[in-house]
Parts: structure tokens; C-alpha cells; sequence
């Protein structure tokens, strides 16, 4: 899984972090885990699609108030489906579907390497720091500071930093697994932010596999019919 | 022995599990797809309107019937929708059970909104037969090229609609380049006796069709609608994000010899046939602190001049007047007989002003939404003000408190609703059976 033929160059660093997080074009299941501080927990379940570096798509399949709601996002054009709405509407990245920590940019992340510059690596033990600038204005956060493991080329952590360095928020990379099909990433994400103090989201992953999927999947008007590729 | 037996058969017989750190588990029966879907929701909605005594509409609905300072209205909906899939084929229904009760009506309505069979043969090609929503246009609160929809109430745009018996196709074709994709969409409506027999003249078929790009990251969408059973008209829509929390979109219709109806104060109806353009321009805008601002301006073609409206109002006032003295009804009667999807419609005069505003959970408080609406009727000045409370905490459970405020000078749009306040709850549980 592992390539070592880099020398450091930060930008194909990255694009191996992005290859070892998932496949070019594929189908998962995530789970996302909206955690308050008093321990009560809302659970979301999403099958998503993406394709290449600016395609991906995602539908709740539950709790029954969200099944059928649908979002894509075409590089940083993003819609939203309500199935009563009955046509999709145009949503910004920094949204939130779900309420909570992560935002629509984090559900419907592309690869870090669309969106982001490596400005500069360091190397500290086991692990590289990857200090990471937003290719334009954009982007929902405009520095990524990404520890990742020099053994699996993984991250571990990431904070999200707006233009004046300051944190939004800290994303923490756990449990790695094998998914089978070459992919042995991290099965859980977890997120808090200084900004929603004692909250905590989760991101679970499960079934990621490799799929060849067409274009045409990604557009405005397939969006209430992502159901039928499950 | 027999029940550590027991516990090892019931651990063994538990679902797969994706047992990740923590307590967190991904139960993989959660994503199991069973080729039937059946789900819904349950709603009861209670209201209460303070009536406003001297206003036109209050006078017409309530002349023949007992005083009242306000009208008690309790609403439960069931709404359920399954489907099933075989292959590239899928059936689809949606129906509902409304039942109504008030001071003056009890009534229940049951319901297909929606019934059709599609047919995917590919990602790119999708054909669809029987009752269906199509919704067209980009606005919010309305939708000047909806051509092949029934109009929404800008009071509450989000509520599902009925759809209307239509065989339609949607062929979708990406690209690389400015231009990434592009559909088409047509669509047949019939109508004749017993079906879509509120879409227009019956006997007709009528034709409409859809053709969508995306193009230098904008929406763009032309569309028509030629037929005999409504006047034809055709336009087109955007829809761009100027900044990732900036959106600006807009519509324009044109519509062929429409015919308008007024009546004046005597209730002489005179009719009138035109073109005419209906438009709309939005923005919506986000900030850092999660506010949207939702802004749009409607210019209703169809609708009616201030001294249409007052021809109206008149013609109530003339009718109240004579029932009062010699109970004579024929100018109220008249009168009611030209409301109901004419003066009485939802913004039937011709230029408004949509502003929402909603603050995504302040305070800290999750999954809390409180937002406020302004509908303002630029030509009289007269308006609507709605507050609202949303809280989605609790899966599946949806609470919604909002009230309303009309306000508006004599012989305005508003100020000659039946109701100067009114408050509604409302409750709303999901429920998914397939599940």
C-alpha cells in the first residue's frame, strides 16, 4: 500500500494519503455520530458515491426524517435534495446537512490533493506534518496543519484553520482497517471544534470498495435516484 | 450451564457488527437494501386564528354565520409513501389522509399525490409514467416557470405537493469543460375527463419539456409549455454561486393570452386577454456566524393592480351593505364566486418582497433553528410577518412552533385577510416500517 519512491515532495505526499484514504471511484457507507455533552447521540446513515477528484455524491438512508435527502458535489458547486422539496437546491460547503461539527464539506469530502497545496513537511518521529493552503478562496477551511504516519501513509490528525490561523476545528483519524480490496484506512473519524465546545461528531466508515461509476451519476437531476446504485 | 448456553447463542445470533473504538458500532443490518420501501409520517398540526371583524375576507367567509373573535383548527395528517424495485423498474406512491377540524368545518381528504411506474435503463436515461411532482424554477418562495406544478404557498414553500398524471424522461449527458452537464426533459399531460382535470380545459394533450446545462458553474434552464388546455408560454432560470456562501438565482416566464377577470364594486366582471412576463431575482447568503438571509422579488404578471383589488374590496363592502339591509346576497355570492383561485389566491396582486431569515443553532443549542418570514406586498405596502421555532433533537420527531402577523391599512392584500394573528404547532413523527 505504501509507496516510498517520494522524496519528500509534499504534493505527492498527499496524493498517496488521498489513494491510501480511499480509491479514485467508490461506494461506502458512513455513519455519522453527533455526540452533545450530556451523552445524547443523533445518528445519521449515508451511502456515498465519488468519482475522480470533483465528483461525489451521498443520500441518507436513515433515520427516517432525512431517507431520501441526497447531496453532490461537482467541485465546489453543492446541492441539496429534499425528497418533499422535490428539486434540489444549491447549499454552501460550509453548511451543515446535519447539524453538528462536521459540515457539508466534510461529508462530501473530495481528495485533499483537488483542494489543497502542500506548502511545506516536516518530519517529527513516526510521523509528517503536512502544512496544507486552499488552491483558491473557496474552500471551506484555508489551512490544513495533517499529521500522517510515516508506516502507512495515513493521516492521524488534521486542524482546520481559517486564513488567520485560527482553529475551527480538529479531526482525529482512528482504528485503522482493512476494507479489503487493498484499502486499509481508518474506519472512524472523529471531529470537535473550539467553536462547539464539549460536542463531538464521528464519522464511521464501512463496505468501501473500488466502482466504476458514470458521470452522468453525478448531475443535478440524478440526484433522487441514487437509491437504485445501492 | 444451560444459560451461559443461552447468552453464547444469543451473542452468536447477533447482527455483524463494525465494531469500531469506543462504544461506536456500525450495524451492517442498517444497510441492508430490501427491494420495498415503506415509510411516512404522522402530523398534527393545532392552530388558533384572531379574526380581524372589519376585514373584507372575514366578512365574506363568515356573513352567513355566528360572530367570532377566533377559529380553532386541529389538523392530523398521515402521509405514507413505499415503493418497490425490480431491476431497472421501480413503483412509487404517496398518499395522504388529512383530517380537518374546526369551529365552522370538519372534513378528511384521502389522497394520491404521487403513483408511477420508472423505468431506468441507465444512469443517463430515466422514464417515468403516472402521478408525479415536477417542480421547475430556482425561486424559494415561488416559481414563475413551475409550469408543470401546482403553485406553492409562499407561506411554507418546503410542503410536499400533489403531482399531476404526466409520462416524462429525464436524459442527462456530463462533459468535460465549462459545460459539465447537460438534460432534457420532456413531458405529456393529458387531460380529460377525471384526469388532471384541474390542470385546464380538458380534452387536451398538452406538451412541456425541460432543457438543463451546467455551465461555467451555473444552472441554466430553458423551458415550455404548448397545450390547449392553458395559454403557452415559455422562459427560462439560473441559479450560481457567486461565493461558497453566496447564491444568486432568478426566473422569467412568458406567458401567451392569458385571460384575467376582475369585477368592480357593482359586480360587473370584465375579462381581459394579454402576454404578460411573471419574474423572480433571489439571493441567498450565508454568514460566519450561520445566519441565512433568503431575499427574492416576485413580479406576478397575472396579478392585480391596487384599484383591481379595491374594485373588489368594494364589491364586499356594497354586498355586506345590502345583505344588512335587505338580506340580499347576490353581490356576496358574486363575490365569493370570483375568490377561490382568483382574488382569494395566494399574492394575487403584482409585485412582493420575500425575506427569510434563519439562525442556525444559537446558543449552542443543536438541531435548533429559530427563523422569521416576511412576505411584503410592495404596490399597498401591507404585509405578513411569521416567527418560527424549529427543533429536529430527537430523531424522528420534528416540533415547529410559528406564529403570523398580518398587518396592513384598509383595502390592502393583508389587511383584508380573514385573520389579523394566528398560531400553529406543529408536530411531526417519521417512521420508516421497511426498515
Amino acid at each position: 500500500m505504501v509507496s516510498p519512491a517520494f522524496a519528500l515532495d509534499g504534493n505527492d505526499l498527499l496524493l498517496q494519503i488521498d489513494r491510501n484514504l480511499n480509491p479514485d471511484s467508490y461506494e461506502a457507507y458512513k455513519k455519522l455520530i453527533n455526540i452533545e455533552p450530556n451523552g445524547k447521540k443523533k445518528e445519521f446513515v449515508l451511502f456515498t458515491l465519488k468519482k475522480g477528484k470533483d465528483r461525489v455524491a451521498a443520500m441518507f438512508i436513515s433515520p427516517a426524517s432525512e431517507k431520501g435527502r441526497s447531496t453532490l458535489r461537482l467541485d465546489e458547486n453543492m446541492w441539496l435534495y429534499i425528497p418533499n422539496v422535490g428539486k434540489p437546491i444549491r447549499i454552501t460547503s460550509l453548511q451543515s446537512v446535519v447539524g453538528g461539527v462536521f459540515n457539508n464539506s466534510d461529508i462530501l469530502r473530495l481528495d485533499y490533493t483537488s483542494e489543497y497545496n502542500v506548502e511545506r513537511v516536516e518530519e517529527k518521529g513516526d510521523e509528517y506534518i503536512l502544512h496544507l493552503k486552499a488552491k483558491t478562496r473557496t474552500v471551506a477551511y484555508d489551512k490544513l496543519t495533517m499529521w500522517a504516519g510515516k508506516e502507512n501513509l495515513v493521516p492521524v490528525k488534521i486542524e482546520c484553520l481559517t486564513e488567520a490561523a485560527m482553529l475551527v476545528k480538529t479531526i482525529y483519524f482512528k482504528d485503522v482497517r482493512d476494507f479489503g480490496g487493498g484499502i486499509v484506512r481508518p474506519a472512524v473519524i472523529e471531529t470537535d471544534s473550539p467553536l462547539y465546545k464539549g460536542y463531538k461528531s464521528v464519522m464511521i466508515f464501512a463496505k468501501m470498495k473500488a466502482r466504476e461509476l458514470d458521470d452522468e451519476v453525478f448531475t443535478m437531476t440524478f440526484m433522487q435516484n441514487l437509491d437504485s446504485l445501492r | 450451564m444451560k444459560s451461559i448456553l443461552r447468552i453464547v447463542l444469543i451473542l452468536l445470533l447477533l447482527p455483524i457488527h463494525v465494531l469500531a473504538q469506543e462504544d461506536y458500532s456500525f450495524d451492517l443490518s442498517e444497510i441492508e437494501k430490501k427491494p420495498y420501501t415503506l415509510g411516512g409520517y404522522l402530523e398534527l398540526t393545532p392552530k388558533i386564528f384572531w379574526l380581524d371583524h372589519d376585514s373584507a375576507f372575514y366578512r365574506l367567509n363568515f356573513y352567513d354565520r355566528e360572530e367570532q373573535n377566533y377559529l380553532d383548527e386541529y389538523n392530523f395528517k398521515l402521509s405514507m409513501n413505499g415503493g418497490y424495485s425490480k431491476g431497472i423498474s421501480e413503483i412509487y406512491i404517496r398518499s395522504n389522509i388529512d383530517q380537518k377540524e374546526s369551529d365552522i368545518d370538519s372534513e378528511t381528504d384521502i389522497s394520491v399525490d404521487e403513483g408511477y411506474l420508472s423505468v431506468k435503463p441507465s444512469s443517463a436515461l430515466n422514464i417515468s409514467i403516472g402521478k408525479k411532482v415536477l417542480k421547475w424554477g430556482k425561486g424559494y418562495a415561488w416559481n414563475p416557470v413551475g409550469f408543470v406544478g401546482r403553485p406553492k404557498n409562499p407561506d411554507d414553500p418546503d410542503l410536499a405537493l400533489e403531482g399531476y398524471i404526466v409520462a416524462t424522461a429525464d436524459y442527462i449527458k456530463s462533459f468535460a469543460g465549462p459545460l459539465k452537464a447537460m438534460a432534457i426533459t420532456p413531458v405529456i399531460i393529458p387531460v380529460y375527463d377525471h384526469i388532471n382535470t384541474d390542470f385546464g380545459t380538458r380534452n387536451n394533450i398538452n406538451y412541456a419539456g425541460k432543457l438543463y446545462f451546467l455551465l461555467y458553474d451555473t444552472d441554466i434552464d430553458f423551458m415550455f409549455h404548448k397545450g390547449n388546455s392553458r395559454p403557452s408560454r415559455f422562459g427560462a432560470d439560473f441559479s450560481r454561486n457567486i461565493t461558497s456562501n453566496f447564491e444568486i438565482h432568478g426566473e422569467l416566464a412568458h406567458v401567451d393570452n392569458i385571460m384575467k377577470k376582475t369585477i368592480d364594486r357593482n359586480g360587473t366582471i370584465t375579462q381581459s386577454t394579454n402576454d404578460i412576463e411573471n419574474y423572480l431575482l433571489g439571493i441567498r447568503y450565508l454568514t460566519e456566524a450561520d445566519t441565512t438571509f433568503i431575499f427574492e422579488y416576485y413580479r406576478n404578471g397575472t396579478g392585480f393592480t391596487g384599484e383591481e383589488m379595491e374594485g373588489f374590496f368594494g364589491l364586499v363592502d356594497n354586498g355586506m351593505n345590502a345583505y344588512l339591509s335587505s338580506s340580499d346576497e347576490t353581490l356576496l355570492k358574486k363575490a365569493r364566486s370570483v375568490t377561490e383561485g382568483n382574488y382569494g389566491r395566494q399574492n394575487p396582486m403584482r409585485d412582493y418582497l420575500y425575506m427569510r431569515i434563519s439562525q442556525k443553532e444559537p446558543f449552542d443549542v443543536l438541531y435548533f433553528t429559530p427563523s422569521v418570514t416576511c412576505i411584503y406586498n410592495v404596490k399597498d405596502e401591507s404585509f405578513s410577518l411569521s416567527p418560527e421555532l424549529l427543533y429536529t433533537g430527537i430523531t424522528n420527531l420534528e416540533l415547529r412552533l410559528k406564529a403570523g402577523f398580518i398587518a396592513g391599512s384598509e383595502n390592502t392584500e393583508f389587511g383584508e385577510k380573514q385573520n389579523d394573528y394566528r398560531a400553529e404547532l406543529r408536530v411531526r413523527y417519521y417512521f420508516d416500517v421497511a426498515k
